[in-house]
């Protein structure tokens, strides 16, 4: 069959439908809360040489990190020849192209006409892979083996078999393997139902249809993110953003340096001038940083684009290893959704620069991952892992959205309701935080506060966040965002402040942990403010009189 | 008027029903006649700022068209879009919330996941009653039910003042857990009924008792919002009935495919508010059942939406929740899936060379450019016209005139250049693309409960359905198309032939196993008692009342839960059984061994409504063939015939490619298609093997 226009279009728009119909067999057959009610996963298309074609609406730092992880598996780890279309391989490895251990990517090969057309891919964040903390998001490991089970790339499916071994194996070093390999079935499920939808596809057009179809849609995406690019201004804009800590070696920030080259239809990004790779979790592989870098050029364009590989192609990232944007193993690098999200920041506010219209102050910058192990005198353990999140950054026309999911994640929350239900634990509070957003002539979006209670006699409390000592910042005289902030009131009324991150911190019945997250920053001058939209503010309480 | 009461049992012994479906720009009308199993079609202009002023128009108009008196019209079943233009529009009251003390936010938080990755300037999820309104009240239940707080009764008079400072109009009450424990919510109404007897108060227990408060919050505070709203409406219906002895039990349609009484619709209209759909899926519901089809996959194709239904077996699928504009409503609706694609579908290039079609829409202002009305932009029905499947001298039966010189140079100017195509390729082209997108959602629609399409006959309507339905069908595999009568006031047809729907549900998550069943069993009976006393309040007769019990089950530890029905007087092993089966199905794997969670138990009360039988329509006696015009099909310009609908006789068989003509609608047979009457006035296209 010929491919004109019409017949790319609308082989792309199913692509796309496949990657949906692999995302709602995940969140309608996972069991975790992380993955079920966070929405903590992603699914995707691939062509036969692993480039992204097609993408669920879900994780940003997940689906543009999948492409860099499957490329190199066929590089490095997995025999392309031996890789059979009745065998699901999966990896969490950081060092084989992933990007930290909670995350297991799976990916399964399509076949048609006896020759490989596709891959599909499905990556949940588990609720916990072992590791010295529950949900596996330890703050002060320094080496990746403290992190948790670390999986290279193998065949947990072979020949449509089932690898009992690994499953087995799995369960013995996780703390809640009934959920995590409830989750991992989910995900097989999502693939047999990407690459049906696949061969579908393919018994229509043909093998040679879908291979050159995949090749111009890639096209197509890298001709519009070019033609936005070629609209931006030539030149070098530099911008830093700090991380607080590494959580080992305090008071020491890490440094987020980009340097961004625009040239015609290109952009080059030298991260160069970033820290070296810090001792604790706060690192980053190059999977993950390159995701930040891509999501940042690809909300930058003003032009409409399919999100997929082919929008990588006009941007070129210089990140030299031993950086902690490129950290060398062994490295720890669980926390490197913080290197992903401030460097996001930082690119913002190099592209700030170049696209001063379109481009919003710092949103929150942060997952604030905390966990919570129960631990009842004559039941289970129960593991909660939250992520919680903040303000979005003023826009240059709008004011920043409290609570919102912003940049490299996309978390939903938890309901109160649920976690209550679960196990022995108690939400007390559940809140916009006053005053958090940074005020400009548009103001930023409020954080959140959340309070949570423990019922059981002994509980651990594990947090990995950040920007409590640099504040997200404001653009074009716009003022900063509220730090975070993390309070352990004791059973007793006494209130102590903990530290950001902190690993397996020993609770009782009756104690409370209080988090406080930050707000977007201000975009503009506070005294330009439409003074109406000054005394709404006072009148709700976003702002604090 | 006067609601349905104990002493008057169902159905009433006159000879009319009328369904009335309330829509945007004209209010469609059916009207049983019993005393000849004649059903009729009337049309008139909606009313927008009182529709029930357009709805007794349509009324008088039938009665002296079709010859009954209006003291004959029993019963009047009513389709409305009263409280769903009420949200859409924020014509709401001014309401406020009363929220467990520390949680007033929840409402605004949301569950904060965005629908689209890669924008900037996000705009904030709506949410219908600011800071200001929300308040707190010091109180909190546990997850068991147990008290851990008990409610603060000296700080309700607090509250009350404050109530009575913010002006509210309506109050929401949802506090935490109580979908177990509904007290603290219950003494907060009578507390403050007592002290405002006039302010309409929603709890979230009794219109939406299930888990996660974010979604029932949602809920409570729009059915709290639309109270007043709704009621007026129904004020003024009820002043406008009782003229010219026209004194029919009227019935409002709901969002679960059933009606209510007007006490349940006063109450919780957010029962009406995706009341839609109802009508067009229960039209599926009605022809599956005359035409002998069990299995119907029906597609609604209008100007800005395309949405799809299923009839599985005879039933139309029913989902426990849905949206409106963004906003969650937690109740039982009838499972639409509604993508952003119709014949108002703009088409563009983009920089990639990427040929789209929507979402953007030109709507009916100023729509496609043949209307030319300022439109500029080629849209579907551009594309359409340009081929020569729409007729620019017969467009709604000739009522208005299609601009074709100007629509080809719009293709051309967007579409065409930009690709290198000639007009004809470059609208072929457009149709293509949109076709598939139809042909995606249908197959989404099908493939979420692991149904295959072959297994489906495709019914299709709306005003630009039936230009797309064969391409559609051929695009999924689907070998037999419906084009029911009167496709344009289907959705009347529907309402005609509904019953009285109760839904009922309680959230408690219990295992599956022998241990719980005390538990399931008083929590059913509970349930089942409640709904026979409804549909008793309702007027309807024991002998014909029907409960369904069902279930949502879901592996211990998922989120998402399938509702199962419960078949077997409380046989746990058998419907945990068809969860099982359920499961694989929808989702290709189970696990017998795995636990098994109830988290909400659900009864349906039904109230059956007589279904007198209709008769068939009298051919007229004008030639069927009208005469053929010049079409672009198969890359080539041919004479196509053309059929005039309404005079099709029985014996005639279309063959494809043909174009049928109707009044307010025109269809496409594709090639390898066939088409003729088939019952219930039906035309069915199937499709050879080509």
């Amino acid at each position: 069959m010929p491919l004109g226009p019409i017949e790319i279009e609308v082989i792309r728009n199913a692509l796309t439908a496949a990657a949906a119909e692999m995302d709602v067999t995940v969140w309608r057959t996972s069991r975790s809360t992380i993955v079920r009610e966070l929405l903590d996963y992603s699914t995707a298309v691939f062509d036969a040489e692993g480039n992204n074609l097609a993408q669920s609406a879900r994780i940003p730092g997940h689906l543009n990190s999948m492409s860099h992880l499957l490329r190199e598996l066929l590089d490095r780890w997995v025999d392309p020849a031996s890789w059979g279309h009745e065998d699901v391989v999966i990896t969490n490895d950081p060092y084989c192209g992933g990007q930290h251990l909670p995350d297991i990517v799976a990916f399964k090969p399509v076949e048609h006409e006896g020759r490989r057309i596709a891959f599909v891919g499905t990556l949940c964040h588990h609720i916990d892979v072992g590791g010295l903390a529950a949900g596996s998001y330890a703050a002060k490991a320094i080496e990746i083996f403290q992190e948790g089970l670390r999986i290279p790339p193998l065949k947990l499916i072979e020949n449509g078999v089932r690898n009992e071994g690994v499953w087995a194996m799995i369960r013995q070093n996780v703390r809640k393997p009934e959920l995590l390999l409830g989750d991992l079935s989910s995900q097989i499920a999502s693939l047999e139902v990407g690459a049906a939808a696949l061969r579908r596809l393919a018994a229509r057009y043909g093998a040679d249809s879908m291979i050159e179809a995949g090749r111009r849609i890639l096209d197509m995406s890298e001709a519009a993110i070019r033609a936005a690019i070629r609209r931006m201004p030539d030149g070098t804009y530099e911008f830093t953003d700090f991380l607080d800590d590494d959580g080992i070696d305090l008071d020491q920030p890490i440094r987020l340096h980009v340097k961004l080259t625009v040239a015609g239809d290109a952009i080059a990004v030298d991260l160069s001038g970033c820290s070296p790779q810090v001792t604790g979790p706060t690192n980053a592989t190059l999977a993950s940083s390159n995701s930040a870098v891509m999501f940042a050029i690809m909300t930058a364009c003003d032009e409409p684009f399919a999100a997929n590989a082919g929008c990588y192609r006009p941007v070129t990232t210089i990140a030299p290893e031993g950086l902690v944007v490129n950290a060398r193993f062994p490295a720890p690098v669980v926390h490197r959704v913080a290197v992903t999200h401030r460097l996001l920041n930082a690119m913002y506010g190099a592209l700030h620069q170049v696209v001063p219209d379109r481009i919003p102050a710092a949103y929150y910058g942060n997952s604030y991952v905390c966990t919570f192990q129960t631990i009842p005198q004559d039941a289970p353990r129960e593991v909660l892992v939250e992520i919680e999140i903040g303000g979005s950054g003023a826009h240059p026309a709008k004011d920043g959205v409290n609570a919102f999911a912003s940049g490299m994640h996309n978390n939903s929350n938890i309901p109160i309701e649920m976690i209550e239900s679960q196990m022995p634990l108690t939400v007390t509070h559940y809140a916009l935080r006053d005053g958090s957003g940074g005020a400009g002539m548009r103001r930023g979006g409020l954080g959140l506060t959340r309070e949570w209670r423990v019922d059981s006699d002994r509980a651990l409390f594990t947090a990995n966040m950040d920007r409590f000592v640099h504040a997200p910042y404001g653009l074009a005289g716009g003022g900063p965002a509220a730090v975070g902030r993390l309070t352990l009131t004791r059973a007793d009324g006494q209130e102590l402040p903990l530290a950001p991150k902190s690993d397996n911190v020993p609770l009782v019945k009756g104690d409370r942990v209080r988090l406080d997250t930050s707000g977007g920053g201000g975009f503009g001058d506070p005294a330009a403010r439409d003074p109406d939209l000054v005394a709404r503010d006072r009148a709700l309480g976003y702002v604090r009189p | 008027m006067r609601a349905a009461e104990e002493d008057h049992p169902l159905p009433e012994p006159r000879p009319v029903r009328i369904a009335v479906d309330v829509g945007g720009t004209f209010t469609d009308l059916q009207v049983l006649d019993a005393r000849s199993g004649a059903v009729r079609a009337w049309k008139t202009p909606t009313t927008p700022e009182d529709p029930s002023i357009g709805l007794m128009t349509g009324v008088r108009e039938a009665a002296s068209r079709f010859g009954f008196a209006l003291s004959d019209v029993g019963l009047l079943l009513h389709g409305t879009t009263i409280a769903t233009n009420a949200v859409l529009e924020r014509r709401l009251a001014r309401g406020a919330l009363l929220t467990t003390a520390g949680f007033e936010d929840v409402l605004e938080i949301t569950r904060h996941v965005r629908k689209e990755l890669y924008v900037v300037d996000p705009d904030p999820f709506p949410c219908l009653i600011p800071r200001d309104r929300r308040l707190g009240v010091p109180e909190r239940m546990r997850a068991d039910g147990g008290v851990e707080t008990p409610l603060d009764e000296g700080a309700v008079a607090g509250l009350i003042a404050r109530l009575d400072a913010l002006r509210a109009e309506a109050v929401a009450v949802c506090l935490l857990h109580s979908y177990v424990n509904p007290a603290h919510e219950r003494r907060l109404a009578e507390m403050i009924a007592a002290a405002r007897p006039g302010l309409p108060v929603t709890l979230s227990s009794d219109i939406s008792p299930e888990i996660r408060e974010y979604e029932r919050s949602s809920t409570t505070v729009l059915n709290a919002l639309l109270v007043p709203v709704v009621k007026a409406y129904l004020d003024r219906l009820e002043t406008r009935l009782g003229e010219g002895g026209f004194h029919p039990l009227v019935f409002l349609v709901q969002s679960n495919g059933g009606v209510c009484s007007l006490a349940t619709a006063a109450a919780q209209p957010a029962r009406l508010l995706l009341s839609g759909p109802s009508g067009g899926a229960l039209a599926a519901g009605r022809i599956a059942e005359l035409l002998g089809r069990p299995n119907l996959v029906a597609v609604d194709m209008g100007g800005t939406s395309f949405d799809v239904s299923v009839v599985q077996g005879g039933r139309i699928g029913v989902v426990t929740q849905g949206e409106i504009d963004g906003l969650p409503v937690r109740l039982p609706m009838v499972e639409m899936r509604t993508i952003g694609a119709g014949g108002g579908s703009i088409a563009g290039v983009d920089a990639g060379g990427r040929l789209t079609v929507g979402p953007r829409s030109a709507g009916a202002r100023p729509g496609p450019v043949a209307y030319g009305r300022g439109g500029a932009e080629p849209t579907v029905t551009d594309a359409n016209l340009a081929l020569g499947r729409l007729d620019p001298d017969y467009f709604l039966g000739g009522l208005m005139k299609l601009d074709m010189a100007a629509t080809r140079a719009a293709i051309a100017a967007k579409v065409g250049t930009p690709l290198g195509l000639a007009v004809e390729p470059a609208a072929q082209g457009m149709l293509t693309v949109t076709n598939a997108n139809l042909g995606a959602a249908v197959r989404l629609s099908l493939f979420e409960k692991g149904l295959d399409p072959r297994d489906f006959a495709l019914l299709s309507f709306g005003g630009a359905g039936g230009l797309h339905a064969t391409d559609v069908a051929t695009e999924m595999g689907i070998r037999e198309v419906i084009f029911p009568r009167e496709p344009g006031t289907l959705s009347a047809y529907g309402i005609l032939h509904s019953d009285l729907v109760q839904d009922l549900a309680r959230s408690r998550v219990l295992s599956a196993r022998p241990e719980s069943l005390p538990a399931i069993a008083a929590l059913v009976a509970e349930l089942r008692e409640e709904a026979a006393a409804r549909l008793s309040r309702d007027g309807v007769a024991p002998e014909a009342q029907l409960l369904e019990v069902g279930a949502d089950m879901r592996y211990r530890g998922q989120a998402f839960e399938l509702l199962v029905p419960w078949l077997e007087a409380l046989d746990l092993v058998a419907l945990t059984a068809r969860f099982h089966a359920m499961h694989r199905q929808r989702f290709s794997y189970a696990d017998e061994r795995d636990a098994v969670e109830i988290v909400t138990l659900r009864v349906t009360a039904i109230g059956r409504l007589p279904k007198p039988a209709s008769g068939e329509p009298a051919p007229s006696g004008r030639p069927a063939l009208k005469g053929s015009r010049r079409v672009f099909e198969d890359g080539a310009w041919r004479d196509v015939p053309v059929w005039d609908r309404d005079a099709l006789p029985p014996e005639d068989r279309i063959t494809g490619p043909a174009i049928v003509e109707e009044a307010f609608a025109t269809h496409w047979i594709g090639r390898s298609w066939t088409a003729s009457l088939g019952p219930a006035g039906a035309l069915i296209a199937t499709r050879s093997d080509a």
